[in-house]
């Protein structure tokens, strides 16, 4: 029996679509260049557009979640086992579905057989966990079947359909389990570091050279993931960059002190290497996202590496990042743009593939949230009230406020 | 077949130069790899640490580092941005204009921040302008957009319809994001401002590239002040129709353009309209409820996948 639902010769057929479509848009090719490649691949599968997909998935997901609450209400179970089995019923039902559309109708993305699969999934562990829980399982196993089960259910799913967010859930579900065993801080990280890099050898040795152009596109979706997962796990002071980030003080050290001095520096010394190896990794084996990837875990070292030394954070340090990352892209751009026809081994500044337009982008969104962020930062009081306020300055220690 | 063979496969059967061919041939089996995304992605993240950066030290620093210090740095750093533009951008021209360089679109960004920074400043520390200090505002929009269509700058321009927005009183800041009656007229207000100019632009060809920015903004804006009227008055208002009719010109508009992107708000802002007003009508009954949310999803699903086929969306 085949796991993967769909042929491959027709995922690899909508790899070699979405590329010639790129190509076109950058006008490297014409329309009727654009429609030769289509004559040469054909396509059965039905598929639609972001936006539809979207649509598809949101009330899929609403109708189902309706069906399985109308009967849930309608029977009104007391019994937990019931609704436990009740819940796995709907979900196998759904999964039946989510199949049935995709080998049927040939649903391929489509977002109804995407919001069948992932309510199957939720419903089917959901289930599982209310029967284990009736049936004299503690709470520290529940709390380690229930995600395993998750990530053996949403590998299944990946295996078979191939969404990329079912491997991502199936790792993050897996990554939940060291921290149910009631383990010293280092155990856990250790413990989830060697599962991580388990699964990420596994993927390198399913990464063969020979498999279709799709598959690499999607292992090297997963190895990406992977890597940040990989480099997460091992950066002990990304806590503290979070909480940097919303200015709550109490969470910045929150884990470090738990740990051993080995295992804290040697987690130190791996924040600057991981972002390396995959930075090289990512050049050498031409994966453009492995290296944006390592270079962005790159830049969450630099922004975590005071924490690590334990020096003074002071308020100019991301202006000091960010004069960095721009001096550094202006002379990559410049070396790049030296070279012969403006390449260097490969690798060129020049724009040659135009991303698809979606009306307005994150990067829009961003600028359009700009001025806020700077109203939010001014100094509320005038600095002369500010240095008088409360005495400070003399005035007989007599209250700023009455 | 892949994709390598299958350019072959053109080749030989001349439907592609073999120039053409061996470009695209590289670019798939990744003999040239262009990281110009990446290079603007980072340069993008590294001015809006800058401004981070500068805004955190201004708030901690301002009384150690004195105004003078503050209003004059800001005000260097903005002006050098401000003439590396001037000096260095492309002659003003109605269509699309490419930047000089990578970095062109980022510095005039940058520009315009630090402006609103040190304005901002100058004004929390001085109130030149008394009572009427969000007027300051007007002149950052007034600049934004003139700096916008100048240089051909969509951050920019996001920067100006924002600030446009903070002028009628939602700021980021201040407790105004709530949707009282004062402010969702605001909120429409502006909406409609923001659309007419939009329209307007594009109609005398003035930028015809910038319009989707407006119409997301108008979107946005105007859906969900109609949306916190339904929530508030239900079936008993203008708002209910109002914002039935513009979820269906936001429709009709995305089918006739095809972007597809405001189909999405229509439905999603449609749908939880009228779904406020179908739970109060049916007073919140369990089986009606569910029954309500059934029946219409799937309607929506099907009015989608109509939708979708007749516009054989391949992709």
């Amino acid at each position: 029996m085949m796991v993967v639902l769909y042929p491959p010769q027709q995922e690899e057929n909508i790899y070699i679509r979405q590329q010639a479509q790129a190509w076109r848009r950058s006008g490297l090719i014409t329309e009727e260049q654009l429609s030769a490649i289509n004559d040469h691949t054909n396509l059965q599968l039905r598929q639609t557009n972001l936006f539809f997909r979207l649509l598809f998935f949101v009330f899929t997901m609403l109708c189902a979640g309706a069906v399985v609450g109308l009967f849930v209400w309608l029977l009104d179970f007391k019994d937990a086992n019931f609704t436990a089995v009740m819940l796995i019923c709907f979900g196998a039902a759904f999964y039946i579905a989510a199949e049935y559309l995709a080998g049927k109708y040939l649903f391929y993305r489509h977002g109804v057989e995407e919001a069948l699969a992932v309510m199957a999934l939720v419903l089917f562990c959901a289930g599982c966990g209310t029967l284990l829980s009736e049936n004299h399982l503690t709470l520290t196993q529940l709390r380690i079947v229930v995600p395993a089960l998750l990530a053996i259910t949403a590998y299944w799913i990946y295996l078979r359909f191939g969404f990329l967010y079912a491997a991502i859930i199936s790792i993050i579900a897996l990554g939940v389990v060291p921290f149910q065993f009631n383990l010293s801080p280092a155990t856990e990280r250790i413990m989830l570091f060697s599962v991580l890099c388990v699964i990420f050898i596994f993927s390198l040795l399913a990464d063969k050279p020979d498999i279709e152009d799709f598959r690499k596109n999607r292992y090297a979706k997963i190895q990406a993931c992977l890597t940040t997962a990989i480099y997460l796990t091992v950066n002990l002071q990304i806590m503290g960059l979070f909480g940097l980030i919303s200015m709550d003080r109490h969470v910045v050290h929150l884990n470090p002190q738990l740990f051993p001095p080995s295992i804290y520096w040697l987690s130190y010394v791996l924040t600057f290497l991981i972002p390396i190896a995959a930075i090289y990794w990512g050049i050498k084996s031409r994966k453009r996202i492995i290296i944006n990837v390592g270079l962005v875990m790159a830049c969450v070292t630099l922004a975590t590496n005071k924490s690590y030394l334990g020096w003074t954070r002071y308020a100019w340090d991301p202006a000091i990042l960010g004069i960095m990352l721009v001096g550094l892209s202006l002379l990559i751009t410049r070396w790049l743009n030296s070279g012969a026809d403006q390449r260097r081994f490969g690798f060129t500044a020049r724009d040659i593939l135009k991303p698809e337009e979606g009306g307005i982008t994150p990067a829009d969104v961003a600028a359009a949230l700009t001025p806020g962020v700077i109203d939010a930062q001014q100094p509320q009081e005038q600095a002369q009230d500010k240095y008088f306020e409360g005495g400070t300055s003399g005035g007989g220690g007599a209250e700023g406020k009455y | 077949m892949n994709a390598a063979k299958l350019l072959r496969k053109l080749r030989y059967e001349k439907k592609l130069d073999s120039g053409q061919a061996e470009f695209l041939l590289n670019l798939q089996e990744r003999r040239i790899i262009s990281v110009h995304r990446e290079l603007r992605f980072f340069l993008y993240i590294g001015i809006l640490l800058i401004i981070t950066g500068a805004g955190l030290t201004v708030k901690q620093y301002f009384i150690n580092l004195g105004d003078a210090a503050i209003i004059s740095a800001l005000t260097l750093c903005f002006a050098a941005a401000f003439v590396y533009c001037f000096t260095q951008g492309r002659s003003y021209e109605r269509g699309e204009v490419a930047s000089p360089n990578i970095a062109f679109d980022y510095i005039l960004f940058f520009g315009c921040a630090f402006y609103s920074m040190d304005v901002a400043y100058i004004e929390t520390q001085y109130h030149l302008l008394g009572d009427l200090w969000e007027n300051y505002l007007l002149i950052s929009v007034a600049l934004f957009f003139f700096l916008a269509y100048r240089f051909d700058n969509r951050l920019v321009l996001s920067m100006a319809l924002s600030t446009l927005a903070a002028w009628f009183g939602f700021t980021l800041s201040g407790q105004r994001f709530y949707f009282e009656n004062y402010y969702r007229l605001y909120a429409i207000a502006y909406a409609l401002i923001v659309l007419c100019c939009g329209v307007l632009l594009y109609r005398i060809d003035i930028k015809k590239h910038f319009l989707d920015i407006y119409l997301n903004f108008a979107a946005h804006f105007l859906c969900i002040a109609l949306l916190s009227g339904v929530a508030e008055y239900k079936i008993l208002s203008l708002y209910f129709p109002a914002l039935i009719m513009v979820c269906a010109v936001l429709a009709f508009y995305s089918v006739q353009v095809r972007k597809f992107l405001y189909v999405l708000y229509a439905v999603i802002y449609g749908y939880i309209g009228i779904s406020i007003v179908i739970v109060d009508q049916i007073h919140r009954q369990t089986f009606l409820l569910f029954t309500y949310f059934i029946v219409t999803s799937m309607l929506v699903i099907g009015l989608i996948f109509k939708l979708s086929r007749r516009f054989k969306e391949n992709q």
